[in-house]
């Protein structure tokens, strides 16, 4: 199918533009922070294509869907969403030092569905339980969710990285000049975890209403919902924490860090847990 | 005693609290989703009876509606609305905007971008850049002082009630999880096609529930896909009181019925005994002959040996398979036994079972040997069963959180202030901003508003 040939491609291009934001770091050069937006922009354009392709594929062989339904879809929807959302924040921002830390992301997400042996990445008819509208909605605010997130974490682990810079201003001498201020990425964390926040919450929301016309209740404690659930409760602590009790810096960035690590688990290792949710595994 | 008062109350409306409760909450959530919740036989045979017990008495198998779990959601609640009680009157106050700066303290530095000098009157210059201001802004007022003309806008100032809607949200969801939970109920049923119940099993709680009305399981149906994964599970269901049909109609996964505001959804499937079976009866050395046979109905055993019934039909009597059980009534007496489908295969893994067990012999009833040849089944539909008057207001929660996010979120309360006065020839506008956050954004909007002041007065010229 041409569809998977097309994304395995598209594997390769987002490691190019991995290695294009690293260039960039070390050696300054504008001209390769450039190369490396063109390439991910490629990437994100060949993806989108490759996305409507294997939707359109899916009505010719008579089982229409959004290409949102198996394990392998959601990995390469990921990959999308983060992509998307790094080039959006890209031009708002006016710097490419995040690209180092989050396109590795993507390119991550891409590799494990492409080369893992026990992802199916065939087009698979709907089973009964996901036959429903509410399907596209739901995955899509998840991992527009789960992109944003991934951001909140790059800025996150760049103030880290920037709190190694000994020297303050332009005139450090160090590759870590390019990291945006202390200041910014604090603020950065913040804006990328509220948008995360919101779609997250959208996420449930829809995902209940789901369940309500499913299963039957709109809330089962279902290891899934259960983990979502958690990781709303690690953010909106540390959203309070931020907005009442005003901290700051290495905390937050750490918060964000910890809070990714809960969206990993709700979306990798629940799986390992029993539930509802379980047809994910492949 | 009085200090202690006031800790009370303050560890309340404390934000401390709050972070404390989210954190527990969390960790017990994390413990629900590790401790299996129906205390699964596996996991209760690895723990020692004491730490069962421990278990059982902390309610650690049925976490989220553990006592200790429903009073820290009811903590959380109670936290939740003193602090923003607490908090409310202030917030209103800044809506009110009733602090009012000093207004050439705002501009005693500012900066020289901040600054556009035009060879304009100054007069001219005000009306223009209040009309500007009108289009984007509320709030305006106008002051003309000594030092020059100054104009204060604002938008935005709701911003400061988007916390309060996300957790008055919040508490309606919690509301309508406790109207569910008080009025509503969850129950299960299996309805065989062809039959008709009117009673469901609750779940989490023994006993059943009477609907007001019965619903018959017309037909029950998958559909496959080529490669043969199941497509659609369908149950035709009538619902019907005295005679008189309710409603009528098909559900599937996804699509429940509706009927006098109970929902019954498409949960389960599987096949029962539709009470009609195949045997063989085989007398001494003779032929053997092949029976159709219906659950309970009798039928004549050769000349006057004696009658035969079919009083019991299990699918997988035992779990050794499809079974039926014989009651004779003959001139030797009575006599009921099973006869399995596998009975040789049953024999050859139990040998000598049936002389233990006569009542698995088929040939019980000498000279007579039965066998089953098959069991005809039907499906069944297993139906969830719900009502909850809960939902409407959890929607109506989930729809505040979402707007209150959106408020809190993508508006901040914005101060623009714009100085106009005289310097030398020209007249000067300086401009001035306050933000209760997002201050970048507010950079942006000035340097926006800048690029439309100059514009605007070019094109005016």
């Amino acid at each position: 199918m041409i569809n998977t040939i097309i994304l395995s491609w598209v594997t390769f291009i987002y490691l190019a533009a991995f290695v294009f934001y690293v260039i960039r770091m070390i050696r300054g050069e504008d001209i390769w922070g450039r190369l490396a937006s063109a390439t991910a922009f490629v990437g994100l354009t060949a993806q989108t294509a490759a996305l409507i392709l294997r939707w359109m594929e899916s009505y010719k062989m008579g089982i229409g869907h959004a290409p949102l339904s198996n394990f392998y879809e959601s990995l390469i929807f990921f990959a999308w969403t983060i992509v998307l959302l790094y080039l959006i924040f890209e031009w708002r921002i006016k710097n490419k030092s995040l690209g180092t830390f989050v396109v590795p992301v993507a390119f991550l997400a891409m590799a494990f569905a492409s080369l893992s042996p026990n992802i199916d990445s065939r087009i698979r008819p709907l089973i009964p339980a996901l036959q429903s509208n509410w399907l596209t909605s739901h995955v899509m605010t998840c991992f527009l969710g789960y992109a944003a997130f991934t951001i909140a974490c790059g800025f996150g682990i760049m103030y880290f990285v920037k709190s190694l810079d000994r020297h303050t201003g332009s005139r450090s001498g160090s590759m870590l000049r390019f990291l945006p201020a202390r200041s910014i990425l604090d603020e950065l964390i913040y804006q990328s975890t509220a948008l995360g926040f919101i779609f997250l919450t959208l996420g449930i929301i829809t995902g209940s209403v789901w369940a309500h016309y499913a299963w039957g209740s709109y809330w089962s404690w279902d290891p899934k919902e259960t983990w979502s659930l958690i990781t709303w409760l690690v953010y909106a602590t540390m959203l309070h924490v931020r907005l009442v009790r005003e901290w700051r810096g290495k905390r937050i960035a750490l918060m964000a860090i910890i809070g990714f690590a809960c969206v990993l688990f709700t979306y990798l290792g629940v799986n390992y847990l029993p539930g509802l949710h379980s047809y994910l595994k492949s | 005693m009085r200090k202690r008062k006031i800790s009370f109350r303050s560890l309340l409306s404390s934000v401390k609290l709050t972070i404390v409760l989210l954190i527990i909450i969390s960790i017990a959530s994390i413990l629900g989703t590790i401790i299996p919740q129906q205390e699964a036989d596996i996991f209760t045979s690895r723990l020692s009876p004491g730490m069962v017990s421990v278990f059982r008495e902390l309610q650690l198998f049925n976490i989220y509606h553990s006592t200790w779990f429903v009073s820290l959601m009811l903590l959380l609640s109670i936290n939740l609305i003193v602090c923003s009680a607490n908090r409310l009157p202030a917030s209103w106050k800044l809506y009110r905007t009733i602090s009012v700066p000093d207004e050439t303290e705002l501009f005693r530095d500012t900066p020289s971008d901040r600054i556009i000098l035009v060879e304009k009157p100054l007069n001219a210059e005000a009306a223009r850049l209040e009309g500007l201001l009108k289009k984007k802004y509320k709030g305006i007022s106008r002051k003309d002082t000594e030092e020059g003309t100054f104009i204060k806008c604002e938008k935005g100032n709701f911003s400061y009630f988007g916390v309060y809607i996300v957790h008055f949200g919040i508490l309606i969801v919690l509301t309508g999880m406790i109207i569910g939970f008080l009025f509503g109920f969850d129950a299960y049923v299996e309805v065989a096609e062809g039959d008709s119940v009117d009673k469901v099993q609750l779940k989490g709680k023994t006993g059943l529930k009477k609907l007001d009305f019965a619903v018959r399981c017309d037909r029950f149906s998958i559909d496959y896909y080529e490669d043969g994964t199941p497509k659609v599970y369908r149950s035709d269901l009538t619902f019907s009181r005295n005679g008189t049909i309710l409603q009528q109609g098909p559900i599937f996964v996804n699509h429940p019925a509706t009927v006098e505001g109970i929902r019954f959804y498409q949960a389960n499937f599987g096949t029962v005994p539709s009470g009609d079976a195949v045997i063989g009866i085989r007398k001494g050395r003779e032929k053997a002959r092949v029976v159709r046979v219906r659950l309970g109905t009798e039928f004549d055993l050769q000349g006057n040996d004696g009658k035969a019934k079919v009083i019991r039909m299990e699918e997988n009597f035992m779990r050794i398979g499809p079974a039926v059980k014989i009651d004779i009534q003959s001139a030797k007496g009575k006599f009921q036994f099973w006869v399995f489908q596998n009975i040789e295969q049953i024999i050859e893994e139990n040998p000598g079972l049936i002389d233990r067990v006569p009542i698995f012999n088929p040939g019980l009833f000498a000279p007579y040997v039965f066998s089953l040849a098959m069991i005809q089944t039907k499906h069944y539909t297993g139906l969830q069963v719900t009502r909850d008057p809960g939902v409407p207001v959890v929607i109506a929660g989930s729809f505040l959180l979402i707007l209150g996010f959106m408020t809190v979120f993508f508006y901040a309360h914005r101060q623009v202030w714009i100085r106009i006065d005289r310097q030398g020839p020209n007249t000067r506008i300086s401009i001035a901003g306050k933000t209760n956050k997002d201050p970048v954004g507010l950079e942006r909007e000035i340097k926006g508003l800048m690029d439309e002041i100059q514009k605007s007065g070019v094109s005016n010229s």
